[in-house]
């Protein structure tokens, strides 16, 4: 018991301690939290933030949770600690994230979420999410056309706390499972890693050497999917991923993997700090808290406009 | 202190153990009862979609629905401008403009051997297609709820439960799509439903609500 507190205490102070450089720096700012930019994904998301953030004058606090959901409460801690304004946030757990978001609430710093919803309504100002079911609906049509509506497949799934894994998931059989020539064969998490995706694949593929798709719930799983397919020599394959990333529009323009899926995050960060802005100034962002941006399918015809999760017309 | 700590496990042995039964039925009757709750829980979707279908839905399509040239020329002169007149637009940023539209046109072609069966209509009557028509029974979007002023994100609890919606409406004009066998190529087909229109220029794909093939 005394323990435990002891190390709450130092875990408070070295947040505390972490927080003050930008304590001292008092000039309105807004904190940016958001998971590991190793994911291009969640690069776009912080500097299309970060960027409308210094537009509309603000300062910038850029925070990562590595989808801790102990770490993401921590840095709401310093965040508080700090004085923010604002918080953007993609956050790391629907369930996990409403009790960090609500005690942002309490001491009065407003709380602007992308990407991933959480499972409370009226403690973060405004929820603005990708349509992830409607995008996962579109890759999903995509793909059983490239399947010729037949034949064995697989599924990569994202991480499961993350609430996107299975809203993609379930987009992609309410589609699919209309299919009855389309069997799933297999079907595992790889943890949306690229590093993973490749391994499962290999096992996969062995034991079901008659796959003749995949559809992946990110393209980082996508990318590793494949990798692992070209290096057994079924670049056959016909596989599917979401997000939009550079990555694959660059596979696909090579004729590798055959479709994504966009999530416009670049915009949506950007909409979010918009939102905080008006909010901060009027009190009123004047949207519903629950905002969805539809998502877009990307393959050969247009893959040549997409640019960092945005795409050009 | 250890005292202290021995002291529930052993009430809770003593309760357990004098409770097994009781317990055992009362799970038994919790899971059943769950159980219940859990259909029911899928259940109100269908049936916001059964109630709602027939009775609003489907008179709002036949109220509102354009001709297609009619309707050809509202969008050609300003998409938002059309939309407000006419339409209605999906949840969110970004989402597209959804009209009720109704018509005929020569079948160019048909694909009706998919599970998303197609034809490609000429309406206009230069001999080329220039709209398709998705016939079910696997209907693709979310126009047939996104046309409606009546459902609202807002009122459902997730995407997943609006995305059933959406679903359940497609399921339901699925229903009602019934064509004749054979190749209906070179024939006329009459039908009224809905478009969705993210801009101007993009081709037309109608979720149909009705489609009969003339004789």
């Amino acid at each position: 018991m005394n323990l435990k507190r002891r190390l709450l205490l130092s875990a408070i102070a070295i947040t505390m301690a972490g927080a003050l450089p930008s304590l001292a720096a008092a000039a309105d700012t807004i904190a940016i939290i958001t998971p590991s930019p190793d994911n291009p994904f969640f690069k776009a998301e912080a500097d299309g933030a970060a960027a409308k953030a210094k537009e509309l004058g603000y300062e910038v606090l850029l925070m990562v949770h590595d989808d801790d959901a102990n770490k993401q409460s921590e840095l709401f801690d310093s965040a508080i600690a700090a004085g923010v304004k604002a918080i953007i946030l993609d956050n790391a757990g629907a369930d996990a994230s409403v009790a960090a978001v609500q005690k942002a609430k309490d001491a009065g710093i407003p709380s602007f979420l992308i990407d991933r919803e959480i499972t409370s309504a009226g403690v973060a100002v405004s929820q603005i999410v990708s349509n992830n079911y409607q995008g996962a609906q579109l890759g999903a049509a995509e793909f059983v056309k490239l399947m010729g509506e037949k034949g064995e497949y697989a599924e990569l799934v994202g991480k499961e706390s993350d609430t996107n894994a299975g809203i993609r998931s379930k987009g992609y059989h309410d589609v699919i499972d209309q299919y009855p020539d389309l069997k799933m064969v297999a079907q595992q998490t790889a943890n949306w890693s690229q590093t993973e995706a490749y391994t499962v694949m290999e096992s996969m593929l062995q034991a079901n050497p008659g796959i003749m798709g995949v559809i992946a719930g990110n393209d980082t799983m996508a990318m590793g999917a494949y990798a692992a397919l070209e290096a057994a020599g079924r670049k056959d394959v016909v596989v599917v991923g979401f997000d939009g990333s550079n990555d694959v529009r660059d596979s696909i323009l090579a004729g590798g993997i055959k479709a994504t899926v966009l999530q416009p995050a670049y915009e949506q960060a950007q909409l979010a700090v918009t939102q905080a802005d008006k909010f901060l100034k009027t009190g009123s962002t004047g949207v519903d808290e629950k905002q969805l941006m539809d998502c877009v399918l990307i393959n050969g015809e247009n893959a040549s406009k997409l640019e960092t999760f945005g795409l050009s017309n | 202190m250890r005292s202290l700590q021995l002291l529930p496990l052993v009430v809770a042995i003593a309760f357990g153990l004098t409770s097994c039964k009781v317990v055992k039925t009362a799970s038994k009757s919790t899971t059943s009862t769950s159980d219940a709750a859990q259909s029911d829980g899928a259940d109100p979707i269908a049936k916001v979609a059964q109630e709602t279908f027939e009775p609003k839905l489907l008179p709002l399509i036949a109220q509102k629905a354009l001709t297609v040239a009619d309707l050809r020329k509202a969008v050609g002169a300003g998409l938002d401008a059309a939309g407000a007149a006419s339409g209605n637009r999906g949840a969110g940023e970004g989402a597209a403009w959804n009209f009720a539209v109704k018509g005929e046109g020569k079948i160019i072609s048909a694909n009706l051997t998919s599970r998303a069966r197609k034809a490609e209509l000429d309406t206009d009557g230069d001999g080329t297609a220039d709209l398709t028509l998705q016939l079910g029974p696997v209907i693709n979007g979310t126009a047939l709820r996104d046309v409606a002023p009546f459902y609202n994100f807002g009122d459902f609890r997730d995407q997943i439960e609006f995305a059933q919606l959406a679903r359940a409406l497609n399921d339901l004009a699925s229903a009602r799509l019934v064509l004749p066998d054979g190749d209906p190529t070179g024939k006329m087909m009459s039908f009224q439903g809905v478009v969705p229109l993210k801009s101007a220029a993009e081709p037309w794909s109608v979720t149909a609500v009705e489609a009969a093939v003339l004789p």
